[in-house]
Parts: structure tokens; C-alpha cells; sequence
């Protein structure tokens, strides 16, 4: 009893009151997420303004007599004549690994229902990105664990590497999958199972979804045990388009704390084009003057300033990491639109999904030709770089080639090669989802295919083949694998074990 | 007549107008409002002038300059004036000493107003233009709640 007395005599000798000084504004109008303030003659640009019933505001618009503010939460208390007042803040989120496994919404409060988030350390929502100095190029894979995402267009940690697509090509798949992956690779490394692994923490930011299809990633996340090791940002369609165009941002913070204390981590932003639109509302509710396609002039910066936020830090720098997956969803495959072109060209890189490709069957339905890492080739792991080197250029050329031996079935033996060649990498290539490959078998099969022992498999066995001989690697060759491994490099020791364990399986399959 | 209650009776006169004021209309009035200052402060006589002439001439949108003007004067008027505000009335001693305070922090030309509002509990808060100077029980207790 005595100390909780003394606990309460230091607290209440801790409190101190003053007369305080502060700015203040009365509300002229409000509406829509958004309310004209007069007054506030010492706002700052994106500063918190505090309204009387606890709900707070973000100045905006800075004008000659009034300020422009976007409300964060529930509105409809706002009145005309509201008194508000400046705080000196701007919006911060907390940050930190207490984050981890929990659902947030754009201002980092829990939605999850798991009790209060334990964080201390908060970081503001906008942020200047790194500088020249602090940075240094991609060195460092990011294990997509999908086959023709490693093999053609590696991604490195600190790159943004764009995933576009028409609706339902399985754009939040490839982004889902990647994480799931991580989690396999964070979990395997803490297990001592690989070494060398540095942990790679997933964020993943959902902007004007349906709930449900939040709901559904969250599931698979938590079912593949992928959510110990993620952070999910949630602003699906029913929220407001400010916590809509807030929730990327938020995103990045809690990002950037892992990329500032050394660590590394991966954000996936899905979607932007909603998060555009978003920003277009908000802006076109403000009376700012609106462009092409009825977004405001700064569209462009809105999404430069968060994917610039993605970097490689220099070793002096801490050497943490912030890769970033964007996703822009096309219409009718359109990649010349306004916002796809703008992600485009900020972006280093972009794994294109094809409709058509997709209700072939062709799963992950990635188009080579137009999906490009303009980075991550420096990061691509040894091994898959020896077996991959050439993939892109076969299946490139077997595309063309299709087309031309649709018109005739005679074809010089060179063609056929090449037609057959391709049309066996295309199954190869094929991946349920959610299942997500390790490298060593990824280099196995790879390895396989570049070596031509695939060619004698007929197009239609080549998936059931690649299945049991990734059962007999498994199963059988464990060494094989875990040489690979350790190697990441494919030395004549490593290529004579695959060889043999190759051909030896050869020797009992039957198609 | 005030400059205040020259600005109401403007208002008066002026139908209301739900339009937002169109850009051209804005320029103008602070065109008004820029020269409605005689070292640097508000003058009544070249107001009404300016008010008189804009009235006589009616050039385009001069309703929505008028509006406009008499809101830039309503702005810049609400910067010299204070509030001063305690839950119960302050006596005569004290009120002259917060004024003098206040005029010599501000200066001698503001337009002081006293008001009482129990809702404070005690203490007092004063309000000159966007400023708020809070020293009342209220706030205190919201401060200690912050706090705690």
C-alpha cells in the first residue's frame, strides 16, 4: 500500500499545469471528409489540428485567409463555428517489431482486436526520403520463391519493382506469395536451417479493397504462418479516401523504422490506383485544380515521394533495406494510362500480368517481354544466374517463333528446338499459388531445363515430371540441395551431383 | 460609426450570394483591402469611400467584391480585437490591470471585449485574432488528463 502511495505522490508531483498559448481557427465549412478553417495563422503544411471532440485534422491547404484540412475519423460532429487549434505535431504512427502480426489502419491503431499495440516509438507519416549518400545499389536477393519472377526478373532489397495487371490476373497473388516466402525463408533461418540469412519483414498495405478480400489475405497469411513476420495496413474501400490516401504513407514509416535500425523490409502497396483516386477525391474536395483524368497536378509526386522512400542503405548508414512491391491495376491492359505510366517510370522495373495468358492457364500469367528488373540482376543469386542466364532469350524467341509455326507445320530442325524448348519452359513455369519454391530447388530445376532434360518429356507430363523430381531432390537428394545452398554457385562439384542425381532419376521416371 | 458596424451594414445591404466568390471578384477586393490602411491601420473614411464608389459604379461581380472585402475587414478587424473570458465577472482592478498588460503587449489600438463563461471554472482565457492564451481551470484539468 505504502509504495503504491509513494507511486502516486511522485506521478502527482511529476504533473505540472501552465497557462498554455495556442493557435486557433474556427471552422467555416465542412464536408466530405473536409473543412474550411478561418483563422489558424500559424498552421504548418501537414501539421495536426486538434477539434474539440478529440478527432484531429491535417492542414492541407494553406491559403491567404483560410486553411484547407482532411479529417482523420468520424466527421459528423464538425460544426460550423468549431473552435480548433493547432498542435505543433505532425502525423506520426507508431513503429517498431511490437507491430508485427497485427492489423492496423492508416493511423497505426489496432483493428485486429488483440488487445493495444505496446510500441513507444512513433515515426511521422511523411518523410524525406534518403539521400545520395546514405544509399548504395541493390546487393541482396529478395526470394520471390516464384520460378519466373527468380529466374527473369530478379528483385533486389531496396528495389521497387511494380506488379501491373488488368483485374483478377493475380497481382496480389505474386505480392502474397513473396511474402509467404520470407516468412518460410525468416523461419527456416531462425531454425538454423540457412545461413547467412538476414530477416526480411513484409508490410502489406491494402488501399480501397473490399474488407473481405483483406480479410482472405490476412487468413492465407496467418494460415501459412506468414503473419508473425508481416504487418498489415488496412484502408479498404469503406474508410475514408483521406485514411485511403494516408495508409501507403503510414505504411512506409513503419518501413523505414526497420530500414533505419538495420533491418531489412518489404512493403507492398495494393493498390495504388486506388490510393490515386483517393488522393484525386480529397484534392477535388479541396478545390485544388485538377489535370488529366481529374487528378491534381501532383499525382505524380504522391507517388514518387513514397516509392522513393524505398532504399538501400550504406553500411554506415546501418545497411538496413526497404524494398517496395506497387501494384497498379489496368484497364483492358492499358499501360499507357496516366497513373500506370507514372508508377512506371518511377518504379525500377515491372512484372506485367496477362489476361489472356492467364485464362490459358499460364500461372503466375507474367508476360516476359514486357516485364523488365532494371536492378535486380546485380542482386540475382550466383547459381540461378549460371542456370537462367538465357531463359528470358528462349522463351522471347519461342513467342515470336509461335506465332510464325501457327501458318505451317514445316519447320527447320533449329526452329522446332527452339519451339519445343520454349514450350516446356512455359509449363516449367507454371506455379500453384501459395507455394512458393526455395532456391536450391529453383536451381535444380532450372538447371534441368537449361541441360535439356526435360526435352524428351512430352509438353502436357513436363508439370508432373518437375513435381517428382522436385519429390526426388527432396526426398533423396538432400545433400544435393543443401550444397546448393551452401554454394549458392554452381562449381563443377555441384554441377557433376546434379547431373548424376538428374539422370538418375530420368532412369525410373516414367511419363 | 465603427468599422465594425459599417461592415454589418454592408452585410445588410448585400443579397446572400451561395456562390463562391469568382477569382476575378477576389483580386479586386484585396486591391480594397490593400489600400484600405493609413499607416498601417484600417481607416474608416477611405473604407466608406472605397464602399461608396464601388456602390456607385457597380462594376462586374461588385456584389461578390463587396462580400469578399467586408470578410478580408471582418479577418483583420478579429486580429485586434480580444476577448477576455472568466467564469465570473473580473472586478475593475483587475480587468484594468489584464488591459494594460495587453496594451502594452499589442498595442494601444485594440478593441477589448469581457466576457463571462462559467463553463471555465475558474481562471481566464484570452483570445487576440488566432492567439489563445489559456489559463484557465478547464484547461488545466485537460492538461492533467493528457498527462495521466
Amino acid at each position: 500500500m505504502n509504495t503504491i502511495l509513494q507511486e502516486l505522490e511522485t506521478t502527482i508531483s511529476g504533473l505540472k499545469t501552465d497557462t498554455s498559448r495556442s493557435n486557433v481557427g474556427t471552422v467555416r465549412e465542412c464536408g466530405d471528409g473536409v473543412a474550411k478553417i478561418e483563422g489558424l495563422s500559424d498552421v504548418m503544411l501537414n501539421e495536426m489540428i486538434e477539434f474539440p471532440s478529440g478527432l484531429y485534422g491535417i492542414a492541407l491547404n494553406l491559403e491567404e485567409t483560410e486553411v484547407g484540412a482532411i479529417l482523420l475519423g468520424d466527421f459528423t460532429e464538425v460544426r460550423e463555428g468549431t473552435e480548433v487549434r493547432t498542435t505543433g505535431r505532425l502525423l506520426s504512427v507508431p513503429v517498431g517489431k511490437e507491430l508485427l502480426g497485427r492489423v492496423v489502419n492508416a493511423l497505426g491503431q489496432p483493428i485486429d482486436e488483440k488487445g493495444p499495440i505496446k510500441s513507444d516509438k512513433t515515426y511521422p507519416v511523411e518523410k524525406i526520403a534518403p539521400g545520395i549518400i546514405k544509399r548504395k545499389s541493390v546487393s541482396v536477393p529478395v526470394q520471390t520463391g516464384i520460378l519466373p519472377i527468380d529466374a527473369m526478373i530478379p528483385i533486389g532489397r531496396g528495389q521497387r519493382e511494380l506488379i501491373i495487371g488488368d483485374r483478377a490476373t493475380g497481382k496480389t497473388t505474386i505480392a502474397i506469395d513473396t511474402i509467404i516466402n520470407q516468412a518460410r525463408l525468416n523461419k527456416a533461418a531462425e531454425d538454423g536451417k540457412i545461413k547467412n540469412h538476414t530477416p526480411l519483414y513484409c508490410i502489406y498495405v491494402g488501399v480501397g479493397q473490399k474488407n473481405m478480400s483483406i480479410a482472405r489475405t490476412v487468413d492465407i497469411l496467418e494460415k501459412a504462418g506468414a503473419m508473425p513476420y508481416t504487418i498489415v495496413v488496412s484502408a479498404p474501400a469503406s474508410e475514408s479516401a483521406t485514411n485511403q490516401y494516408l495508409a501507403p504513407y503510414a505504411g512506409a514509416a513503419m518501413g523505414e523504422w526497420f530500414m533505419d535500425n538495420g533491418m531489412d523490409a518489404l512493403i507492398v502497396y495494393d493498390d495504388l490506383t486506388k490510393h490515386a483516386a483517393a488522393y484525386r477525391q480529397v484534392s477535388l474536395v479541396l478545390k485544388r485544380p485538377s489535370g488529366r483524368e481529374a487528378y491534381p497536378g501532383d499525382v505524380f509526386y504522391l507517388h514518387s515521394r513514397l516509392l522513393e522512400r524505398a532504399a538501400r542503405l550504406s553500411k554506415e548508414a546501418g545497411g538496413g533495406s526497404l524494398t517496395a512491391l506497387p501494384v497498379i491495376e489496368t484497364q483492358a491492359g492499358d499501360v499507357s494510362a496516366y497513373i500506370p505510366t507514372n508508377v512506371i517510370s518511377i518504379t525500377d522495373g515491372q512484372i506485367f500480368l496477362e489476361t489472356d495468358l492467364f485464362y490459358q492457364g499460364v500461372r503466375p500469367a507474367i508476360s516476359v517481354g514486357i516485364s523488365v528488373s532494371r536492378v535486380g540482376s546485380a542482386a540475382q543469386i550466383k547459381a540461378v544466374k549460371q542456370v537462367a542466364g538465357s531463359t528470358k532469350l528462349d522463351l522471347a524467341q519461342f513467342r515470336d517463333l509461335q506465332a510464325f509455326a501457327q501458318f505451317g507445320s514445316d519447320v527447320d530442325p533449329g526452329t522446332r528446338k527452339k519451339l519445343d524448348r520454349g514450350s516446356r519452359i512455359v509449363e516449367l513455369f507454371k506455379q500453384a499459388q501459395y507455394n512458393p519454391y526455395p532456391v536450391e530447388q529453383e536451381v535444380a530445376i532450372l538447371f534441368a531445363m537449361q541441360k535439356g532434360y526435360f526435352d524428351d518429356v512430352p509438353v502436357d507430363k513436363v508439370k508432373d515430371c518437375q513435381n517428382k523430381l522436385v519429390e526426388y531432390f527432396t526426398t533423396r537428394k538432400e545433400d544435393v540441395l543443401a550444397l546448393i545452398l551452401d554454394k549458392l554457385t554452381i562449381d563443377k562439384e555441384v554441377e557433376e551431383k546434379l547431373h548424376s542425381a538428374v539422370k538418375d532419376f530420368k532412369g525410373f521416371y516414367k511419363p | 460609426m465603427t468599422i465594425n458596424e459599417s461592415a454589418k451594414k454592408l452585410h445588410g445591404r448585400l443579397p446572400h450570394r451561395v456562390m463562391r466568390t469568382a477569382k476575378e471578384a477576389r483580386k479586386v477586393s484585396r486591391q480594397l483591402f490593400r489600400e484600405s490602411f493609413r499607416d498601417g491601420k484600417l481607416d474608416e473614411e477611405r473604407i466608406t469611400q472605397m464602399v461608396q464608389s464601388v456602390l456607385a459604379n457597380k462594376p462586374r461581380h461588385y456584389v461578390d467584391v463587396l462580400q469578399d472585402y467586408q470578410r478580408l475587414l471582418r479577418l483583420e478587424q478579429e486580429k485586434r480585437h480580444a476577448v477576455i473570458e472568466s467564469a465570473s465577472p473580473l472586478n475593475r482592478s483587475v480587468g484594468d490591470q489584464v488591459v494594460n498588460n495587453l496594451k502594452s503587449r499589442y498595442g494601444d489600438d485594440l478593441n477589448i471585449e469581457f466576457r463571462t463563461n462559467p463553463e471555465l471554472l475558474g481562471g481566464m482565457r484570452i483570445k487576440i485574432g488566432d492567439d489563445v492564451w489559456d489559463g484557465s481551470v478547464r484547461n488545466r484539468l485537460r492538461q492533467l488528463q493528457e498527462q495521466i
